[in-house]
């Protein structure tokens, strides 16, 4: 048997390859893609506010369709965490296919968002958008879904005003909030699908120490609320400005406990349990329990840290700015 | 009548046979953890500090009821004490009842990972806003 090779026989029309019909609807996606959009054309927000006062904020959106779609408005928020947004902040909205103000309601934390990957909000919105730049890490992502869900037609272009109102705390501390506006359906799949806008640093004139979350801070404490009876980590960062141990190659920590009688502990030996380990770049850190390393009664009590930090003589001592105040650290847990 | 008579053995024979079959079923064993149990994880709101914190030295020794603490970390009670299950075979949390104190219960994964049970517990040993998540494993 002899085999004949398979022949194609040329048509007369030419073909489209299929390789560029799938380019041309590739095309034809991205182009319906593109045309959808949400921006965030506008965030109002006071400069400062008292701590304990509602910080009014207000967001001017527009959304541009492409296509039919039911789904929930979703707001979110970056905020310190001590304010606990979820619980004191209530936000509405208005719109021109909407009558009246439109409620929202918070997005308990595990929800799984829309095209996410299995992450609920808060971790999406902090993976994808971020901190906006605070270098505290204790603020948190806080979303919220409209009540009700709306049917929109393609092609339309629709205004929403969004009001935002958070409780704050008496905490004095400053801090870049952070917005985004996104819908139930598309989460935050690709760039165009969702808004984000962060604002400068917002001042709240509270009382206690400040907690900065805008600039740069030789020392941070982490977690900013704490009791005595936690694994609090103390940081020093050299590299935010020259001070007497920039050359220091071990930082030890000397620090005093305040109990709640007015005593004063104090640990200031150079030893292992008062060194710091080296982050690099001029950064140490050092995890202490501070019932364990003032050796505290059951009966007794810490209400602030006061410290420095020092070379491995105990000669040269770091505090506050770089200068000789020591650094102070109030034990809270509100 | 011979054929009656093996109509009624059939019958008799068929009765006495078919006798319901008692099923019982396998019964879930009570979860074990007495021995002596080390910290292997820690975490603090979700940041890894088990390398920063020597919680080495640290042991719990749990009996069929009670436990004992040696060389104590921040934990979720600080005394020796009392423990239960709330379903010692279906465990979802465990509480542990410090001397002189209330009882504090912790939510209970149980895992079994490279062939060791696990036992990790989620609490606040200070401040209520910071979590805690301790996963032990039997020491040697």
């Amino acid at each position: 048997m002899q085999h004949q090779p398979v022949q194609h026989k040329p048509s007369g029309k030419r073909k489209i390859s299929a390789g560029v019909i799938w380019k041309v609807i590739g095309a034809l996606l991205l182009l319906i893609i593109a045309s959808c959009s949400i921006t965030i054309d506008s965030v109002v927000q006071p400069s400062g506010v008292n701590g304990g006062d509602i910080l009014p904020v207000t967001l001017n959106v527009t959304i541009e369709t492409n296509d039919n779609q039911t789904s929930n408005f979703m707001v979110a928020v970056l905020v310190p965490k001590v304010w606990k947004a979820a619980q004191n902040a209530t936000i509405t909205f208005t719109s021109d296919i909407t009558s009246g103000d439109q409620s929202m309601s918070v997005i308990p934390a595990g929800t799984p968002a829309p095209q996410g990957g299995g992450l609920d909000w808060p971790t999406l919105l902090a993976t994808k958008i971020g901190n906006g730049g605070n270098l505290l890490p204790d603020y948190e992502w806080v979303a919220f879904y409209s009540n009700a869900s709306y049917s929109v037609v393609a092609n339309a272009t629709i205004h929403a005003t969004v009001s935002i109102k958070i409780k704050t705390t008496t905490d004095n501390l400053l801090f870049k909030p952070g917005y985004c506006v996104a819908n139930s359906t598309d989460g935050l799949s690709s760039s165009d699908r969702y808004a984000a806008s962060f604002t400068g640093c917002l001042q709240v004139n509270g009382q206690g120490d400040l907690i900065d979350f805008c600039n740069p801070q030789i020392s941070t404490v982490d977690p900013r609320t704490s009791l005595d009876n936690d694994i609090v980590t103390l940081t020093f960062d050299g590299g935010v400005q020259s001070t007497g141990l920039d050359n220091a190659s071990e930082v030890y920590l000397c620090i005093a406990g305040i109990t709640t009688t007015g005593d004063s502990l104090t640990v200031c030996t150079q030893t292992d349990a008062t060194k710091m380990t080296s982050l690099g770049l001029s950064k140490w850190q050092k995890d202490i329990w501070p019932r364990k390393l003032f050796n505290l009664a059951d009966n007794q009590h810490l209400t602030r840290l006061r410290y420095f930090f020092t070379d491995a003589t105990g000669g040269t001592r770091v505090g506050y700015a770089g200068g000789s105040t020591p650094f102070m650290y109030t034990f809270k847990c509100q | 009548m011979k054929y009656i008579l093996f109509f009624l053995a059939l019958c008799s024979t068929g009765f006495y046979a078919c006798k319901p079959e008692m099923l019982i079923a396998p019964s879930e064993p009570r979860k074990d953890i007495s021995g002596n149990w080390q910290i292997i994880k820690a975490t603090r709101n979700g940041t890894d500090l088990t390398t920063r914190f020597d919680f080495s030295p640290f042991r719990i020794r749990f009996t069929d009821s009670t436990y004992t603490i040696d060389n104590p970390v921040p934990f979720i009670v600080s005394r020796n004490g009392k423990w239960a299950f709330d379903d010692p075979a279906y465990p979802f949390t465990l509480s542990f009842q410090a001397a002189d104190s209330g009882a504090k219960t912790s939510p209970l994964l149980f895992p079994v990972t490279g062939g060791q049970r696990n036992l990790i517990i989620t609490f606040s040993s200070g401040c209520s806003l910071n979590t805690y998540q301790y996963t032990l494993q039997k020491a040697n």
